[in-house]
């Protein structure tokens, strides 16, 4: 199902957690919600759900109004499923009880899933691998058995939208990781759209076909999980999802000089107009070589964290800290003297640029 | 688009049709909160101010100028504070051998700890004074010792202030013994390791940051004190030492002209003294509401040695035997005697008494119907209303509701002789001219158990509802399941055990009530309390000690398969969460 949100903004009293936003959500595709705690994303899934009402600007679903601040569709009357942060389960149901409960009452269950309730329940309690648990209370089952009744719950009436609320964030590490392709398949095999809010970076870059990044109540970017990565359009989301150094400069025409090093130039990889217009270009950690014997900015190792993969290091030049990711195999000293490198940038990244098919936003206050 | 900040509900749940639906209906509730629960209050006021001729202060110029008045006033003020110090002292030491003290069996040191609230005071009274008898267990021991020694005389102030001492300890207990715990663990370390001795570090850190919750709990039992009814009426009538809410009682049987002026003139006094009290306690509330987001730590903090741990143990275990076992033994044996005065031994032995109360006295077969009857309708309705009301407080707070719930919390607080006071002029006639033929009906008495105790309900239910996440309602908003279906699928099954909890609260409370029901009672509305107190009165101290008996035996019952029913119910629900 499409969803359109059109200048839906939400006010708390005098504080404003939604401005403006406009977004809309295509059918069948995996759209991820990512900002940091307070930015509205859990506002917006809760105004998308029908819990709440839009201060100003309209929601529709399928070309239906169904929320606005004079309408208001109640949430059972909308054909969503959701899966809450806390899971909700209820105390006194067993799994295969929770699993039946919306195909009792879902308003838009399909006729034969309801005449056959037992099959659908055993289909539901298979693709979430609970079949042999199904008699057990929720206080019974696991952390991760219970994100499964969770999203069990959500599918079985099966809905044209599954709205999630941060639906890992209660699991342990591991167990995050693994529930993640759990979702893919999820959302292959039932084809809904899924509108997945979360603070993860990780997890929006790794489920969602299309990522909203916001930040304080507005949308900072939409667009692809690489396009967010590798090309951020404002400095908020460079830092955010790329964890990228933001380097003071000046652009003349298509190259960027260095404050801290205004002897080299960088070439424009697709930089975006908002970062240019703050003289801002953005390296992330993997993008910068250390050097010892001569480069581009010189600095000072200040800290090293080991991370498997590889080692991250702070490095302390005249403009500020800035952080690097080298192979473990470069090994520096705290202390030591060095110099960093912008790396070339990889072909694939290249090619976008000149087709330009990053999203534009539009307006957001 | 603003909405006004009432309209303007919690947790950002608007739902805006609800709002025009539910603005003439919370209207319509408020004026009939205020009619119910304000407008009493106002008439008993108001009835002080008049007399034969008209709008006076008459009734006040001649109580005012009366010495036994003030020596009343004296009376209350010295038994109240007495029985408080007393109540803080015991509360104060349960409650830290409980929350720091590493004792075995706390379980049940709780149940005895709380016993003192499903008992109600008048037939701990009895009790008690059926221990002191001068034919009594303790005087027979006593008699075998040498020498003269007199039995305590329990109809006296030291008497009263004793059992009403400890009844209201439980009060302080409970105020007390989760402050305790809430204090931070470390703050006593850092003390102790600042150089202080664990007893310096009581007195200078665990105490001054107890002390909110401590004063909290002792301005409570004060006022438990001022309203007390039962007490001052088994001890003090009989001594001829009255205390305000037995002197109102007293007025209004005395009848007389002015009976009713000069009733609700001590009325207002006592009032005004339970709102000093209140007002006292609520500013306590708030200043400790700072620190109230702290968690509860039940891990007890100071490890006795065996040999310290078994003889506290022994201290608390007599305590309870002492207090809350001998006085009941002792009132059961007056009950198997088969007339006063007589020794108790084996041959004298008879079960007469309990052959009277429940089969032969219509008295007393007419008094527990009524008031089996009384607390069931006012359960069942109260448990209602009062469970809509919590969910609506909690789920959608506003100032109307909020104000509502002061209402609604008036009555309970007030003294009970005050409050039946006020239903009194109020029901009599409703409007001036009319009298429905309320008083002296059974509706009389279910209006006021119901105005008095609605809010046990309200708070036993808003704590239910507290226990429940939104989320869950969500999750049967999104299932399809809303209303009704909503209710009866997810939020009664949900809420059941904690609205049974306070249901039974009411249950009991209203069973048992004496205050209300001793001056709202007519020859076909006795209850269970009036009846053993007309006994007493009487002077068939067997028949009102086989009546109590029965009674406590039918509590105990009651509150032990309340208990079993909730172990089923967690049993049910597949018991501690698995994390």
């Amino acid at each position: 199902m499409s969803i359109n949100i059109t200048n839906v903004g939400r006010r708390f009293a005098r504080f404003a957690a939604l401005k403006r936003i406009n977004l809309t959500i295509k059918d069948g595709e995996f759209l991820a919600i990512l900002g940091p705690s307070g930015c509205g994303k859990t506002t917006l899934l809760r105004l998308i759900a029908g819990f709440d009402t839009p201060s100003e600007g309209t929601i529709e679903m399928e070309g239906n109004k169904v929320s606005s601040p004079k309408h208001h569709l109640p949430t059972e009357k909308r054909n969503i499923g959701m899966v809450f942060q806390s899971f909700a389960l209820w105390p006194h149901m067993t799994v295969r009880k929770h699993i039946e409960f919306p195909l009792k009452h879902h308003q838009f269950v399909n006729q034969s899933l309801r005449k056959n309730m037992e099959q659908r329940t055993n289909d539901v309690l298979k693709i979430i691998k609970l079949q042999d648990l199904a008699g057990r209370m929720p206080a019974e089952l696991s952390g991760g058995q219970r994100q499964r009744v969770a999203l069990g719950r959500a599918i079985a009436p099966e809905p044209k939208v599954l709205l999630m609320d941060e639906p890992l964030s209660s699991l342990d590490a591991e167990l995050r990781i693994a529930m993640r392709s759990e979702l893919q398949e999820i959302h292959r095999l039932t084809g809904t759209s899924i509108v997945y809010v979360t603070h993860d970076q990780g997890e929006a870059l790794a489920m969602a076909d299309r990522i909203v990044v916001m930040n304080q109540g507005s949308i900072e970017q939409i667009g692809t999980p690489q396009e967010i990565y590798t090309h951020p359009r404002t400095s908020f989301v460079a830092h955010f999802v790329g964890k990228a150094n933001l380097l003071k400069g000046s652009w003349q025409g298509r190259r960027f000089f260095p404050e801290e090093a205004a002897h080299i130039s960088w070439p424009d990889f697709g930089v975006s107009k908002e970062l240019k217009q703050e003289s801002i270009y953005p390296v992330r950690p993997e993008q910068f070589f250390i050097r010892r014997d001569g480069g581009e900015i010189p600095g000072t190792i200040t800290n090293r964290q080991y991370q498997g993969k590889a080692m991250r290091y702070t490095v302390q030049t005249a403009g500020g800290s800035r952080q690097v990711d080298t192979d473990l195999t470069d090994y520096f000293q705290l202390g030591e003297s060095v110099f960093l490198v912008f790396k070339t940038i990889p072909l694939a990244d290249a090619k976008e640029v000149e087709t330009g098919r990053s999203e534009n936003v539009g307006e957001s206050v | 688009m603003n909405h006004p900040p009432f309209f303007f509900y919690g947790k950002g749940r608007v739902e805006p049709r609800a709002i025009w639906l539910s603005f003439p209906i919370r209207t319509v509730a408020f004026l009939g909160l205020v009619m119910l629960f304000v407008w009493p209050i106002a008439r008993l006021v108001a009835l002080g101010f008049t007399s034969e001729h008209g709008v006076s202060l008459e009734n006040y110029q001649r109580i005012f100028s009366d010495p036994l008045t003030w020596q009343v006033v004296a009376n209350t003020l010295v038994i109240s504070t007495g029985s408080t110090v007393l109540a803080t002292i015991l509360g104060l030491f349960f409650a830290w051998l409980m929350a720091y003290v590493n004792l075995r069996g706390k379980k049940l040191m709780q149940l005895f700890i709380v016993l003192p609230f499903i008992i109600p005071s008048y037939i701990t009274t009895l009790a008690w004074t059926q221990l002191f008898n001068e034919n009594g267990i303790l005087a027979q021991v006593l008699a075998l010792l040498p020498g003269q020694v007199h039995l305590w005389n329990l109809y006296s102030y030291t008497g009263m202030i004793f059992i009403l001492g400890i009844t209201h300890y439980p009060l302080v207990y409970l105020f007390t013994v989760n402050v305790l715990r809430k204090i931070p663990r470390e703050m006593e370390q850092a003390c102790r390791a600042s150089g202080a001795s664990k007893g310096v570090t009581f007195c200078k850190v665990t105490l001054p940051m107890a002390l909110p919750g401590i004063a909290s709990g002792a301005f409570l039992a004060f006022l438990a004190g001022l309203d007390n009814f039962g007490i001052p009426a088994f001890l003090g009538i009989p001594a001829h030492i009255s205390v305000l809410s037995t002197h109102i009682y007293q007025q209004m049987i005395g009848f007389g002209p002015d009976a009713f002026g000069r009733a609700s003139v001590f009325s207002v006094l006592l009032g005004v003294l339970a709102l000093i009290g209140m007002l006292g306690q609520w500013l306590l509330q708030r200043m400790f509401k700072v620190g109230s987001t702290a968690s509860i730590d039940r891990q007890p903090r100071d490890q006795l040695s065996g040999f310290s741990q078994r003889f506290l143990e022994c201290t608390v275990w007599l305590f309870f035997i002492a207090t809350a076992m001998v006085p009941f033994l002792a009132m059961m044996m007056t009950s198997l005697l088969p007339a006063y005065g007589l020794t108790f031994t084996m041959q004298n032995l008879s079960l007469k008494n309990y052959g009277f109360v429940l089969f032969e006295s219509p008295d007393t077969q007419l008094a527990i119907r009524n008031s089996v009857q009384l607390a069931l309708v006012t359960t069942l309705i109260g448990s209602v209303i009062g469970t809509l009301f919590a969910y609506n407080q909690v789920r959608r707070p506003s100032r109307w509701l909020k104000m509502s719930e002061t209402f609604m919390s008036l009555p309970y607080a007030l003294p009970g002789t005050v409050m039946a006071l006020s239903m009194i002029f109020v029901w009599m006639e409703p409007i001036p001219g009319w009298n429905p033929g309320i008083y002296g009906s059974m509706t009389i008495l279910f209006l006021a158990y119901f105005t008095r105790f609605l809010i046990l309900q309200v708070r036993g239910s808003v704590t239910a509802v507290l226990q429940v996440d939104v989320s869950m309602e969500e999750a049967s908003h999104v299932s399809g399941a809303t209303g009704w279906t909503k209710w009866r699928k997810i939020l009664i099954p949900l809420l059941l055990p904690g609205i049974l909890s306070g249901a039974a609260l009411l249950f009991l409370t209203a069973l048992t009530e004496l205050t209300v029901s001793a001056l709202l009672y007519s020859a076909q509305s006795k209850t269970i309390g009036v009846v053993i107190f007309s006994y007493e009165q009487a002077g068939y101290t067997m028949l009102s000690s086989a009546f109590s008996s029965l009674i406590v035996l039918i509590i105990l019952i009651g509150f032990a398969l309340l208990a079993l029913a909730q172990t089923l119910w967690r049993r049910k629900e597949g018991g501690h969460h698995v994390h």
